[in-house]
């Protein structure tokens, strides 16, 4: 049996509270439906950016006293600069051996510089390798060792020998006041 | 008088205790609901009560929808007012973070070996009187040392061994040393004195960090 126009309109006129609320219900679950997804987006969107804010907030928070760790460490690097031997410089990095002999009176038997890394980028530092023959009484020496691994430059010994130097002979009972430190030692540098 | 007990007679014929047939014109459509509650009330409260549950819901999540939009919009305003700050933070840790590992190297190169002034000079302090130094040889991972022992031929070794242990419990050589141990000991004929070897083993330099 089919129900006409007229006989559906008479049915919304004899119950207009009923369809009103009906419609209502279709017009709520039709929204309900298309804002489904609008909650989670906006959850998901929230917490990105919560977590972005934070993380920005946490930058500038961290960095209440960067400039001024910056600078200091901008200016230890500055003096550590200036405690570099240059690879190049033979010379310059040689008379800094000779200028310790003189200052301690210890006496300098053979200084040579190794050959430096042939690719090592500008910026890089690389240890630039020494071997250093001294003699001298057990002061002397001892004095130029203590000046080259606290001196101007940052050293390091990778292989020392020191020895007595026996003028008496291997029999006498005195010992010898005189010995040969012969080193191999590195300074901190660049190219 | 007509006694109360007694019981009346039914006089009514059978045929009219039976309803009389009339035809039924009653239209039930127009008639009213005479019902207490009428139906009409449930039909009406129920679709009003969905349609109220629904709005509720419906005003229940664009209410918290708009609470995080609000939110959203505040966190988005931070953020506005904080990059800037950030990204100057950020560049400047950058520049600093290569700042440090200029730094780091040089550390990492001093911490790579012992400083052998400062090993000499603990070695001269601790020496016992009866013992003297006659040289040492550092190389990549031992230290050897050569000293000579003075004293009676039944002392001398005792000597040694005690130098061995308080060379060990030093808490100072403990920093750059692992182990010693006495690798030689033999009497010199010319001298009558104990020549003794020792072996330092030196600590391996710490691997650097990693970034």
């Amino acid at each position: 049996m089919a129900i006409s126009n007229e006989q559906v309109g008479a049915l919304f006129k004899k119950n207009p509270v009923v369809t009103g609320a009906v419609f209502v219900c279709l017009v709520l679950i039709g929204a309900i439906y298309f804002r489904l997804d609008a909650m989670p987006e906006a959850t998901t969107e929230l917490e990105a950016r919560s977590d972005e804010g934070r993380r920005l907030a946490e930058n500038i928070k961290n960095s209440v006293q960067l400039t001024e760790q910056l600078a200091a460490v901008t200016e230890a690097n500055k003096e550590i600069d200036t405690r570099l031997v240059r690879t190049g410089q033979l010379a310059n990095n040689l008379q800094y051996f000779y200028r310790l002999e003189s200052d301690t009176g210890a006496k300098l038997l053979d200084l040579r510089q190794s050959a430096p890394p042939r690719v090592v980028p500008k910026t890089a530092k690389v240890p630039v390798g020494f071997t250093v023959a001294v003699q001298g009484s057990y002061l002397q020496v001892f004095e130029f060792l203590r000046r080259l691994e606290s001196g101007t430059y940052y050293c390091r010994v990778m292989s020392a020998s020191l020895a007595p130097i026996d003028e008496v002979g291997p029999t006498g009972l005195l010992r010898p006041t005189n010995a040969r430190l012969t080193l191999n030692l590195e300074l901190l540098g660049t190219p | 008088m007509l006694s109360l007990l007694k019981k009346k007679t039914d006089a009514t014929p059978a045929a009219n205790r039976l309803p009389a047939w009339h035809p039924n014109f009653r239209n039930y459509d127009q008639l009213p609901d005479i019902k207490a509650v009428r139906t009409s009330f449930f039909i009406n409260g129920g679709a009003i009560m969905a349609a109220l549950v629904l709005l509720v819901y419906f005003g229940i999540q664009e209410l918290q929808l708009h609470s995080v939009n609000a939110q959203i919009s505040d966190w988005g305003k931070q953020i506005d007012r904080d990059k800037a700050a950030s990204t100057r933070a950020v560049a400047q840790f950058k520049q600093f973070q290569a700042e440090e590992a200029k730094i780091n190297q040089v550390i990492a190169f001093q911490a790579g070996r012992p400083v052998l002034s400062d090993l000499v000079l603990q070695l001269g302090q601790t020496l016992p009187a009866n013992i003297a130094i006659d040289s040492l040889d550092i190389r990549e991972t031992n230290m050897n040392l050569r000293a000579t022992v003075r004293g009676a031929p039944d002392l001398a070794s005792g000597y040694a061994s005690q130098y061995v242990d308080q060379l060990r419990a030093d808490p100072a050589l403990s920093l750059v040393v692992t182990e010693v141990t006495l690798t030689n000991l033999n009497r010199v004929p010319s001298t009558g004195r104990l020549a003794i070897e020792l072996v330092l083993k030196l600590k391996a330099p710490a691997a650097p960090a990693k970034k």
